[in-house]
């Protein structure tokens, strides 16, 4: 059994419903194929490193895939590239492997600047004194 | 052009530290493409891949890095360049 993983950059001009209709429709060429669809990972719209098109953000989607025998994103890849509303995709087989643990999950919007870590600071100076 | 500011200063014995992987020390042998975190800290201001030379990288490790930012910037994780 085999890991693989498609990552899908959607237009972001869809809504979130028409992205989740696009990625069913990539699950269902996928499964057709014999690939098991793992997991789903949504990461909502992102800020784009680059514009794409014109364009500066973009949905994105993970699917965690598994299957025996082959890649079953023949279809599906097919499907993306002619696709207007897929700016960009990326099909590859996971190896297995030592990964360094993303402590912080990317964050779904990460251009709001440094995501304000939750600083809780007991204030000891103002400790009653009785 | 070609200065001659490349660390080595006018002493003839000049001691330079001895680089290490640091994907070998904390024994890792894949990146993800996405953990974009660990990646920037292998690109320059400019985005551009940093070198072995500078960052100690072993070439089995490189090689693993380079894939990963290159997939991360098809995906527009990371950028091509930036100024």
């Amino acid at each position: 059994m085999r890991k693989y993983e498609l990552m899908f950059v959607a237009d972001p001009r869809l809504s979130d419903e028409e992205v989740v209709g696009l990625s069913q429709d990539f699950q269902k060429m996928i499964t057709d194929e014999g690939g098991i669809i793992a997991k789903e990972e949504s990461w909502g719209k992102r800020k784009l490193a680059y514009p794409i098109n014109k364009l500066t953000e973009g949905h994105y989607v993970l699917l965690h895939v598994q299957s025996e025998g082959g890649s079953p994103f023949g279809m599906a890849r097919q499907r993306m590239q002619q696709s207007d509303n897929v700016l960009r995709y990326l099909t590859v087989r996971m190896d297995a492997g030592r990964l360094r643990e993303r402590a912080s999950r990317i964050p779904a919007i990460p251009d709001e600047g440094v995501a304000p870590e939750a600083v809780t600071q007991t204030d000891a100076d103002s400790k009653e004194d009785s | 052009m070609a200065g001659g500011a490349r660390g080595s200063g006018k002493k003839k014995f000049f001691f330079r530290r001895r680089k290490v992987c640091r994907m070998c020390a904390d024994k890792l042998d894949t990146v993800d493409y996405k953990d974009i975190r660990f990646l920037q800290q292998y690109l320059v201001e400019r985005s551009k891949i940093l070198p072995r030379r500078i960052s100690g990288t072993c070439a089995k490790h490189q090689r693993v890095i380079q894939q990963a930012i290159k997939r991360a910037r098809h995906l527009a994780l990371l950028p091509y360049t930036s100024d």
